[in-house]
């Protein structure tokens, strides 16, 4: 029998990765924190290792709101002029 | 602009062996589905006007879309009639709006579920359940409905357990979670009426919810007493949040609730008050937060909200409160939002029936 497929197609926006970065000698430090109850101090302490080992500096602190729903496209926007590399992550 | 050509693929013509191929495809929720055959989606997707293309909800990190045409073929796995058809469409035209974040509710380790509460005469007409076992299996309506929701996040979506959906445990209502709100003998106005639809004219209500909290009482005989074992349950310590409620009465428990002429803002108002904990037994159990205590008692908080303790929700308002389930027992329920803050909240949509041709 002839059914119909229930998935649907692949999506229309392709996301790609952005490219290595040739060094993190010296590079821009963007956080990106989620609300959750230990995401600053444990980006943090990622940042100042970086800061550490490798000459980086922390140029921007940007937060969500709702951890659960993707950052505002004006927050990306902002903290993407700034800085070189971003780190998130959950924090929970 | 490209014709529309939805995907198909073989299966075996026999029944049983196109069960267990859909099986093998990784299309079911681990039960059984009706094989998605060409000429029942087309009848479920006659019961929407509008072309079978047209989106009705977009994953906001994947893009994936839902058009009816893919509701349409879950509709028909997950045994839907037709006439449920604009039900489902109603609940993912509220999933979609970015305040409900069906993404997060779903993906999130909470394992919430959208819940459904059907209200006004659209429930009557496709005989869907609100009276004894309200909950409970054995309507069709109420079961497929529910589950198709479930088979759309799962196969549209690709919210998928373990990859996707993170849950750390689940609740059964990820199976389904449907109901309609008891018309019959409730004595405040139906959602649909609160909610602002015109008269006739019934909505669904979609709500991320955590699970199911039983709430027995069969001694009490005030407004105060029934409410009150409500109230402990909201701020129960494990589920207590700054999130919204939903609170679904008996008709027992609903006859004393208005006995002496409570309203549902009463009400409301009641369990506000009382759905509470104090700071020093929320710091106890390790749960107290300044950020939610101080979002709770800004300068233009609710009237009803205590210095020194932490309320479930924001307001009066975040409680949604009707009637439901069979004549005999003592037992309503009281049903936890998804998420510690408020990262979903309740949306609601009018149902349009498919005109009828002359």
């Amino acid at each position: 029998m002839q059914l119909y497929v229930p998935t649907a197609p692949p999506p229309k926006r392709q996301a790609a990765r952005a490219p290595k970065l040739a060094s993190l000698q010296g590079a821009r430090i963007g956080i990106l924190e989620n609300g959750k109850l230990n995401a600053p101090e444990m980006l943090n302490e990622v940042a100042a290792l970086l800061v550490q080992r490798h000459g980086c500096t922390v140029r921007k602190l940007a937060s969500k709101r709702n951890a659960s729903a993707p950052a505002p496209s004006n927050t990306l926007t902002d903290i993407a002029q700034e800085v070189d590399f971003v780190i998130t992550g959950l924090g929970d | 602009m490209a014709a529309f050509s939805p995907r198909t693929v073989e299966a075996p013509d026999d029944l049983l062996a196109a069960i267990d191929w859909c099986y093998e495809q990784g299309w079911t929720d681990g039960l059984p589905v009706v094989p998605p055959e060409v000429s029942r989606v087309t009848s479920m997707l006659a019961a929407d006007p509008r072309p079978p293309e047209t989106v009705i909800a977009r994953h906001p990190a994947t893009t994936l879309e839902l058009t009816l045409h893919g509701a349409a073929v879950n509709a028909v796995m997950a045994g839907c009639l037709p006439e449920y058809f604009p039900v489902l469409v109603a609940a993912f035209e509220a999933m979609d709006r970015p305040e409900f974040n069906f993404h997060g509710s779903t993906a999130s380790t909470g394992g919430s579920a959208p819940l459904l509460v059907v209200s006004g005469p659209y429930g009557d007409q496709i005989s869907m359940n609100s009276d004894v076992n309200l909950f409970g299996p054995g309507n069709r309506a109420n079961a497929t409905i529910g589950r198709v929701t479930r088979l759309i996040l799962r196969n549209v979506f690709q919210m998928l357990p373990g990859i996707s959906d993170k849950s750390t445990q689940g609740n059964p209502g990820k199976y389904s979670f449907c109901i309609a709100e008891r018309a019959r003998g409730n004595p405040w106005p139906l959602l649909c009426e609160a909610q602002g639809y015109p008269k006739g004219t019934s909505s669904v209500t979609a709500f991320a919810g955590g699970g199911y909290f039983n709430i027995e009482n069969h001694g009490g005989n005030t407004p105060e007493q029934i409410l009150g074992s409500v109230a402990d349950a909201m701020a129960n310590y494990g589920c207590i949040t700054l999130g919204q409620s939903v609170v679904i009465l008996s008709p027992e428990h609903m006859q004393i609730v208005t006995s002496t002429g409570w309203t549902r803002e009463k009400a409301q108002d009641y369990l506000f008050t009382h759905a509470k904990r104090p700071v020093e037994g929320m710091k106890g159990v390790g749960k107290y937060r300044d950020s939610e205590y101080d979002r709770q008692h800004v300068a233009s908080a609710h009237a009803l909200t205590e210095a020194g303790f932490l309320h479930r929700g924001l307001a009066p308002s975040d409680i949604l409160i009707t009637m439901g389930g069979g004549d005999a027992g003592g037992h309503s329920c009281f049903i936890p939002s998804w998420s510690r803050l408020r990262g979903s909240l309740m949306q609601h949509a009018a149902i349009r029936p498919t005109p009828k041709k002359e």
